[in-house]
C-alpha cells in the first residue's frame, strides 16, 4: 500500500505532462500539424495495410523528398 | 496539401464549386492535436445544373481533365485523396457559410469553425464523432453562446446534453 501512495504522486506527474504535451500539441500551427498527420500515417500504414485497409501515405510537395512517405 | 488546397480554390474561382470547406478530422486538427487521418473531407456547396440536380459528376469531370482520377468516392489531388461531402442540410449549409478563412504557408483555405464541427458531430452521431466531440471541448477554443445558438438552431441540444453531461 505504501509502495502505491508512493507512485501516485509520479502518476499524476506524468499524467500532467502529458496533458501539457496535448496543449502543446494543439496550439502548433496547422502546416506543423499536417507534417504530424503524415508521420502517424506513416506509423500507421503497415499496421493497417496488415489488416488488409489499403491507406495510402499523403505525398507532399512542401516535404522535402526524403520525409516523403 | 498546400497544392491540394491551391486546386480546390481554382475549382472554386472557375464555378465549379460555390463554396468549399475543410471539414472532418483535419479541420479537427486544426483546432485540437494532430489526429491520424488518410482523407480530406472537404464539404462543398455545388452550383445547380441545368436540370435542378445537384451532382458531383462536373466537378470529377473537371478534375480527371486536370489528371486527377476518382477512385473508390475519393479524388487524389497532389498526394491527397479528398472527399469532396456536398453539403446536404441547413447545419452543414450554414458551417460552410460561416467557415473560417486561414491560410497554408501562404495558401488561402476555409476551416469549419470548431462549434459546427462539434455540431456536426453531434448530428452524424457515430462513436468517433462522440471522441472527436470530447476532443474539441477539451482543446478546442470554443465560444459557447456561439455553440449553443448553433445547437438550438438544428435541434442537436439534447444529444449534446447526453454526450457531455
Amino acid at each position: 500500500m505504501e509502495a502505491v501512495d508512493k507512485l501516485r504522486p509520479e502518476i499524476a506527474r506524468l499524467i500532467a505532462a502529458k496533458e501539457q504535451r496535448r496543449h502543446k500539441l494543439a496550439a502548433l500551427p496547422f502546416p506543423e500539424k499536417v507534417r504530424i498527420v503524415v508521420q502517424l500515417q506513416r506509423m500507421a500504414a503497415p499496421i493497417l495495410r496488415a489488416r488488409g485497409r489499403p491507406v495510402r501515405v499523403w505525398r507532399l510537395t512542401e516535404f522535402t523528398t526524403d520525409e516523403r512517405g | 496539401m498546400k497544392k491540394t488546397l491551391q486546386v480546390l480554390t481554382e475549382l472554386e474561382r472557375d464555378g465549379l464549386l460555390v463554396r468549399y470547406a475543410i471539414g472532418g478530422a483535419m479541420a479537427a486538427t486544426f483546432y485540437v492535436e494532430p489526429v491520424l487521418t488518410f482523407g480530406l473531407d472537404v464539404f462543398v456547396i455545388l452550383p445547380r445544373a441545368a436540370s435542378g440536380l445537384l451532382t458531383l459528376a462536373p466537378l470529377y469531370d473537371a478534375l480527371r481533365a486536370r489528371g486527377y482520377a476518382e477512385q473508390g468516392g475519393c479524388v487524389n489531388i497532389e498526394g491527397v485523396p479528398v472527399q469532396f461531402l456536398p453539403a446536404h442540410n441547413a447545419l452543414l449549409e450554414e458551417a460552410l457559410a460561416e467557415a473560417r478563412e486561414t491560410f497554408y504557408e501562404n495558401t488561402p483555405t476555409r476551416v469549419l469553425r470548431a462549434e459546427h464541427l462539434a455540431a456536426i458531430a453531434v448530428q452524424t452521431g457515430r462513436d468517433k464523432d462522440r471522441e472527436r466531440v470530447r476532443l474539441l471541448l477539451e482543446h478546442a477554443p470554443l465560444d459557447g453562446e456561439y455553440l449553443r445558438a448553433v445547437l438550438a438552431r438544428h435541434n442537436l441540444e439534447a444529444r449534446w446534453k447526453q454526450w457531455t453531461s
